[in-house]
Formats: C-alpha cells, structure tokens, sequence
C-alpha cells in the first residue's frame, strides 16, 4: 500500500515540483537491513526452522501433554524368545523348540504409533516428547551461553580498546591463553569436576556451560577491540572527547553500538556452534544425564546398542534431525543478516 | 623480522605455561583417582593393600598431596621434568608420554591429511563456481548443500554412515582399524587400512567442506569485484582465464595463510569421530585416558594440542607477511 502510494507520489513529482523529501521515502537504517533480510529466501527459511523448533520446544509440551518427560510407559510388554536345541537318542535326532514368555513392566522400543508418534526408546520413554524438552535445553542453553560470552567479550574487548596499554596487553594476553586451551578435552575435565560435586543432573548442563563462556569469550573480545581500535579514530569520537564524555560513555554509547553490525552476525552464527557444543558433550554422556532428555543424550545410546543403531532408527535419527534443523537455522539466519548488515554488498 | 619471530617465540613460552598452569590445576582437580581404581582392582584380585603400600604408591606418582600447596609442588615437578624434555610416564600405559602420543599420532595424522587433502579439492571447485554465478540457483544449491554439512554433528553423521555404508550394505568395515580375523602384509594391509578408514575420512570431508568453500566463495567475490579483474575482461580475455588466472590466484594469500592454521588439525586427532568408528588414535586414547585418570598422558596431550595451536598462529602469521608483501611484521 506504502509502495503505491510513493509511486503516486513520483508520478506526481514529475509534473509538479516538490521539494525532495517529499518525493524520496525516507527509510531507516534498521528497515533497510530488515528489507535485505527478508530479501534472501534462505534467511526466511532459517527464521522459519527456528520459530518452529521454538514453538515445537517450547509450546510443544503446553499442547502434547500425552506423556512427560521422564514418564515410563508401564503399559507393559510382553516379550517372547525361542530358543532350539538339537539332541540325538539312540540314533534318532530330536529338535525341541521352546518358546519364553517374559512379561515386562515398561513398554520400552515401541514402534511408532497413535499412542506414541515416534515410539519409545530402550527406557519406555515417549520419544516424541523427550524431543521437545530436549529442544528446550538445547535452545535454553545456547542463548545462555551466547548472551553471557557477548556480554564478558564487549566488556574485557572493549576496556582493552579503549584503553590500551597495560590495560590491553594484559586482557590480550588472557585471551591467548585462552585461546590455546583446547576446547572439548577442558570440558571433559571440568565435567567429570561436576561429577564429583553432587550437582542435580538437572542443573549440570548450566553450570558447564557457564564453564564454556570462561574459555569462550576471547573470540568476542578480539572482535569488539580490533573495531573499537578504528573507530576510535574516527572524528565523532574526536567530538565526544571534546563534549567531556567519560570513559563509560563513550565505550558504552558511542562505540559499542557500531560494533553491533559484526556482534549480531557473530552472535548468531556462535548460536549454532554452542548447540553443537552442548549436543557433543550430551553425547559422550557429559552434558545433561538420564533420567533428563536431550537430543546429545538420545543420539548417545547408538554408541553402546549396535541393534538400536541397526534396527531402531526411530530412536536416534529425529534428535539428529532436530540438531540439524537448529544450527543450520541459526546459520542461515546469520548468514542473512551478515549479508543485510554489510553496506558493501548491496545488489 | 628475527627479532618479530624472537619476540613471538618468547610470549609463546610465556602463554604455554599459562595454559599448563590452568590445565594442570583443572587436571588435579579431576576426581578420577587412577591409584584408588587399581587399589580396588587388587583387592578384587583377593589380596589386601596394606595402608602404608597405598601411601607409598600416591607418594611415588606425586599425588599424595592435594592441598593447593600440594597440587602446586606437583606442577612445579611436573615443570621441572619438562624443561628436561620429559613428560612424565603414562600411569595406564607404562611408558614414556611422549612415545603413547607418537605411537597414536600416526593414524589421526594420516586420516587428518587425507580429508584436508579431499576437502581441499572439491572445496575450491565448489566455490569458485558459486562465486562466478553468484545469486543463481547454482550458487544457492551449493551454499544450502555445504551449509547442511557444516550443521551436521560429526556423530551424528559418522553413525548413520556407519549404519548405511558398514552395517547394512556392508561395503566398508564398522570399526577399527584392522581385520583381526585376517593376516594381510604388505599392499594388502595397506588396503585394509584404507577400507576401514574410508568412512571416517568421508565423514570428517563432509563437515569440513563447507568452510573452506565458503571462505574461497567469499574470497573470490571480493576479487571478482576488484579493478584489475574488469581490466582484464575489457583487454577482452576469456573468462576462463579471467577467473582461473587473475581472480584466483589472488584468493590464494588468504589460503596459503589459513593452510598454516590446519597445524593443530593434522595432529590432534579428530576425538568424537574416532570414537565413532573405534579407531586407534590419539583423540581415542585421550578420551580413554581422561575417563581413567592417566594424569602425565592428559597433561602431556593437552599441551601437545596447545603447543600446536601457538605454533599455528605463530606460523600463520609469518606466513602471511611471506606471502602478502603489503604485510609488515614488526
């Protein structure tokens, strides 16, 4: 309707002359990276796949409320095993079969069915559910992990940009240090640490990650201090020092908020990485423990039960499939909006 | 520039101890007890330890102690030890550290080169043509094909190729890295090697596709944009040449440099997916040794990963002041 009526409008200022901000649409910057955004169809499909993981996570359990997450199936299930053996009497062979019948109480590796959408897994768990509390995790703990490592990188980044000197040698240094520490095998140490503290199993994944900012944060930092060290020379900065701003200020209100461009698509891409973070630790059975679901977790059982692996694909591959779905979500997302935010690729 | 290199070489010692010093305190921390576990394990066996045998026995792997004074004497001689160039003994294996981590660092290494060698390959291909028909459904379909690699968990994916590939078209072993019920030699074994490592190199090449194709799109769009690449088409050459010659070989200083950053890769071994496909290398044996407590093994692989993540920056940034004569070092 807008676009219409500024036609009309430029139709009209043809014939009569009007001033030209009448006839040009005035547009802000921030509308101008969302029309990009939506511009690219992948980044459309990537918000698509994440409302809907989100919604499926977080709305999923208010609407399914069939089974919970860590309620068994006590239906039962009754389990048959026939065994033969073979013997010979005085020359003639005889063949015996028999036949067990074992009655369990859980209904565990049930196929797929209206009871269960995806079956249940070796425990008698709903699979299907476990999904969405496991997204949930997932998705909690991620942006936990992003905001907090956003948060200490502008901080330590920009101090050490703005400042520089002792101040920046020193926060730079840190962070080569941490750099170095090599990612997966600190987890796994500082894990098995939370082992022996008697955390609730509930709360482990949390901590670790909170763990994971402490070595993660450098990235962000370097980031936020090589923009400050060029925007600090920049001749509004001249202007702010002139207007006797202090130091707070200026980082905070001047030139963080030019450094936002490459914070967001940065944030956004680390968005994935730390599911993939979280999903590999829950896989080597260090992130979030039975009874708790989440997808790292569902996928972990493949690496001891080779008939699970074989023949129960309905137990693993959905988790694999939620895992992807996020984190090419949030690449796709990012990519859109490196691509939005960047005034050089225009087209 | 000998005195840049010198300069680096001393802040890398400098941010080596400080990664010893975290490793080694975490480490400490750690509440796997590699002494209490064969304690037990000789008790099972029926006979009895007596109190002092068991203090002896922490006293001789220096693990008496575990106040912070304690822990901090241990790092001290642990230290101590390394500054003669000995890592310790491996607690689990009995021999020196530094042969368990040469004696393993074969296989990852060779998987490593081979997938990097592989992702090299079809990577820049993949993305020199995305770049030149860039925005068309060509560009499009590579991008959403390398971008589901990247969003793979590796797994994930080394699981269900091991399901389809090994266990039910059985065209490639499931595990390990020899046919135990064969005795091959020679050309044979050779191949038996490659068999089993086939599905796991495939697995590391497709996760890590996507980046290097990725960065050479970008790269060459950046050059494609540039003046001498019109000047060359306005001289009126092909466009093959154009592309293959003038844009992209200028792509390649970022490449050359980012080749030097592939060091850490090459030697650290890939841990998840050799613990997919149960291979023998030193990822492997690392995860092993962590869950067992083998505390001179953990200390000693963590600063072989982070004395090649150093050396990789290090080398990186020579590197690019080789390559790139615009580049001063200082």
């Amino acid at each position: 309707m807008e676009e219409l009526k500024t036609k009309q409008q430029n139709t009209e200022a043809a014939d009569t002359e009007l001033p030209l901000d009448k006839t040009v649409r005035l547009m802000s910057p921030t509308r101008m990276v969302v029309r990009r955004f939506f511009r690219s169809k992948l980044s459309i499909v990537g918000l698509v796949m994440i409302v809907g993981l989100f919604l499926f996570s977080f709305v999923g359990p208010l609407i399914y409320t069939e089974w919970g997450e860590i309620e068994l199936d006590e239906s039962g299930k009754t389990e048959y095993s026939v065994s033969t053996t073979t013997y010979t009497v005085d020359g003639v062979q005889y063949t015996l079969h028999q036949t067990t019948e074992k009655s369990l109480k859980d209904n565990f590796l049930a196929p797929p069915s209206a009871e269960h959408i995806l079956g249940t897994d070796n425990e008698g768990y709903d699979i299907f559910v476990r999904l969405m509390y496991g997204g949930r995790i997932s998705l909690i703990v991620s942006f936990l992990a992003v905001f907090l490592i956003t948060i200490l990188g502008v901080l330590m980044g920009g101090i050490a940009g703005f400042f520089g000197g002792v101040i920046d040698n020193v926060i730079m240094r840190l962070c080569d240090v941490l750099i170095c520490l090599p990612g997966i095998p600190i987890l796994l140490i500082i894990s098995t640490i939370l082992d022996a503290s008697n955390i609730d199993a509930k709360y482990r994944i949390y901590l670790l990650m909170i763990y994971l900012t402490f070595i993660s944060w450098p990235g962000t930092a370097r980031l936020v201090r090589g923009q400050i060290l060029s925007l600090r020379e920049q001749e509004y900065m001249v202007a702010a020092e002139a207007m006797g701003y202090s130091a707070p200020r200026k980082i905070f209100k001047h030139l963080v908020p030019n450094v936002m461009p490459q914070l967001i698509v940065s944030m956004s891409l680390s968005l994935g990485s730390m599911i993939l973070y979280e999903a590999t630790l829950s896989y080597l059975n260090l992130g979030v423990k039975a009874p708790y679901a989440a997808w790292g977790t569902m996928i972990n059982i493949i690496s001891t039960n080779q008939d699970i692996l074989q023949n129960h694909l309905n137990v693993w591959v959905p988790a694999g499939i939620c895992i992807v779905i996020a984190v090419l979500g949030f690449n796709f997302v990012g990519d859109g909006l490196r691509d939005a935010l960047d005034p050089k690729a225009r087209r | 520039m000998f005195k840049y290199i010198l300069k680096r070489l001393l802040m890398s010692v400098f941010i080596l101890l400080g990664v010893s010093m975290i490793i080694y305190f975490l480490i400490r921390l750690m509440p796997v007890d590699f002494i209490q576990d064969k304690i037990n394990a000789i008790n099972q066996g029926g006979a009895t330890v007596s109190q002092e045998t068991v203090d002896a026995m922490y006293k001789m792997y220096g693990l008496g102690d575990n106040s912070f004074l304690g822990i901090l004497g241990g790092y001290f001689s642990w230290l101590g030890a390394l500054v003669k160039f000995d890592l310790g003994t491996s607690f689990v294996y009995g021999i020196p550290v530094a042969d368990v981590i040469f004696e393993h660092m074969g296989i990852s290494f060779l998987i490593a080169l081979v997938a990097t060698v592989f992702e090299f390959l079809i990577a820049i291909p993949l993305g020199i043509t995305a770049a030149t028909h860039q925005y068309s459904f060509r560009d499009y379909l590579v991008t959403v094909l390398v971008m589901i690699g990247i969003s793979l968990p590796s797994f994930f994916f080394g699981q269900m190729l091991k399901d389809v590939l090994a266990l039910k078209l059985g065209w490639f072993p499931a595990s390990g890295l020899i046919d135990a019920t064969a005795s091959y030699t020679g050309v044979q074994l050779l191949g038996d090697y490659l068999r089993h490592c086939f599905i796991p190199i495939l697995t590391i090449v497709i996760l890590s596709i996507g980046a290097r194709m990725r960065m050479t799109r970008t790269n060459m769009l950046e050059v494609m944009n540039s003046d001498y690449i019109r000047t060359a088409r306005a001289k009126g050459l092909k466009e093959r040449v154009v592309v293959n010659k003038h844009a992209f070989r200028n792509t390649l200083i970022p490449m050359v440099t980012s080749l030097a950053g592939l060091l850490p890769s090459l030697f650290s071994g890939a841990i998840i997916t050799e613990q997919v496909f149960d291979l023998p290398g030193i990822g492997n044996i690392a995860l092993d040794a962590m869950n067992r407590g083998d505390i001179p093994f953990i200390m000693g692989y963590n600063m072989f990963l982070a004395l090649l993540s150093v050396v990789g920056v290090l080398l990186a940034d020579l590197m690019y002041g080789i390559v790139d004569p615009r580049v001063k070092l200082e």
